[in-house]
């Protein structure tokens, strides 16, 4: 009720003396994005960290430091880039400190309390796919969630985790042996 | 050295998240797959990556787009007034040193009980150096109390309130 209040306010009080606190982007431009972006970011995240609660914690921080980086963007597709790459190294920092502190948690320790209308099958085949994902690298799930849930080539993908375009080829197939494995496809020779 | 990449990768792929695999594929798709290890780990997890990316965007639970552009201009707001209060605040430390300074330089200068008692501890210290250079210190001290007593003041407050300022900070 008072973040309502107070949000009422601040409409008020912004459409008054028309600022936008310095950021590049205006108000409506940035809506526009974080609607078209938001959704995809989080379940990057949720799947990242394994958090659902963190995950939105990282969004807000994300968008935020995309909103204070005040560059300007040749794309759509730069800016997503810059947004999953400052989303990618929150995470990164927020596990670090968790492994400093001597505690982590596994991707889905928190994804799997799925809402009550969710049916059996929806769940099971999650609750797998979440196991899965759990058991493999922080940076394997997110190279494998770039490239097959985003789809993004193996230069952004490159570029947002901060690796060699050349070494990414190498890392993303076994990754993706890994978890075709932990799916249970049964592993074939790699011979085309 | 094994093959990583294989050139029906992309097809593949296409197909799986097109919702064509592997009903609404040619035979000879479907046999590749079949028989290269590499398309059938993307035909395997593509379509697994795409099913979960679905229903955790359905899943999502993400602010409102208002609320986050109005906390992120709170916050970056408070930000800008915390960085430009920052010289502000040096400024005042340094103006408060200087202002107690000149406050113990007035006092020692006026203060005939001040100097009566400065001169008669630097005669005693006098009456018991040895050494040539000592009386010479002492009588500069003397003759110029209120001055060292000044900064002195500055180089005791200045350190303590630069201290006190960062730690508050």
């Amino acid at each position: 009720m008072f973040r309502e209040a107070a949000f009422n306010d601040f409409q008020r009080d912004s459409t008054l003396d028309g600022t936008s606190a310095g950021f590049v982007m205006d108000e409506e431009t940035f809506r526009a994005f974080y609607e078209r972006s938001a959704r995809g970011l989080w379940a990057y995240l949720a799947r990242l960290t394994g958090d659902r609660q963190l995950a939105e914690d990282l969004l807000q921080e994300t968008f935020y430091r995309f909103l204070r980086a005040s560059a300007v963007y040749d794309n759509e597709t730069h800016r997503r880039n810059s947004l999953y790459r400052i989303a990618t190294n929150l995470a990164r920092d927020v596990r670090r400190r968790n492994m400093a502190r001597g505690f982590s948690v596994s991707a889905g320790d928190d994804i799997e309390r799925v809402p009550s209308g969710q049916d059996a099958g929806t769940t099971e085949r999650m609750t797998d796919f979440t196991l899965a994902m759990s058991r493999l690298k922080p940076r394997e799930r997110a190279m494998l969630w770039l490239a097959y849930a985003e789809g993004a080539s193996h230069q952004e993908i490159a570029d947002v985790l901060g690796l060699r375009t050349a070494s990414l080829k190498a890392m993303l197939f076994r990754a993706r042996r890994k978890l075709a494995a932990l799916l249970g496809r049964a592993p074939q020779g790699s011979k085309p | 050295m094994k093959p990583i990449e294989c050139e029906l990768e992309s097809e593949v792929l296409a197909a799986v998240l097109q919702g064509l695999w592997p009903t609404g594929v040619d035979d000879s798709l479907r046999n590749h797959v079949a028989a290269c290890g590499i398309c059938a780990d993307v035909a395997a997890i593509a379509g697994a990556i795409d099913n979960d990316r679905e229903e955790m965007r359905a899943r999502a639970a993400v602010p409102d787009s208002g609320r986050v552009w109005w906390l992120a201009q709170m916050r970056a707001r408070r930000e800008a007034a915390q960085a430009a209060g920052r010289p502000i605040t040096v400024a005042q430390v340094i103006a408060f040193a200087c202002a107690m300074g000149l406050l113990g330089a007035c006092f020692g200068a006026t203060s005939a009980w001040f100097q009566s008692s400065l001169r008669r501890t630097v005669s005693s210290l006098g009456a018991l150096g040895s050494q040539a250079l000592l009386p010479a210190v002492l009588a500069f001290a003397a003759g110029h109390g209120a001055l060292l007593l000044g900064m002195a003041t500055i180089l005791l407050i200045i350190p303590a309130a630069l201290y006190l300022t960062m730690l508050r900070e």
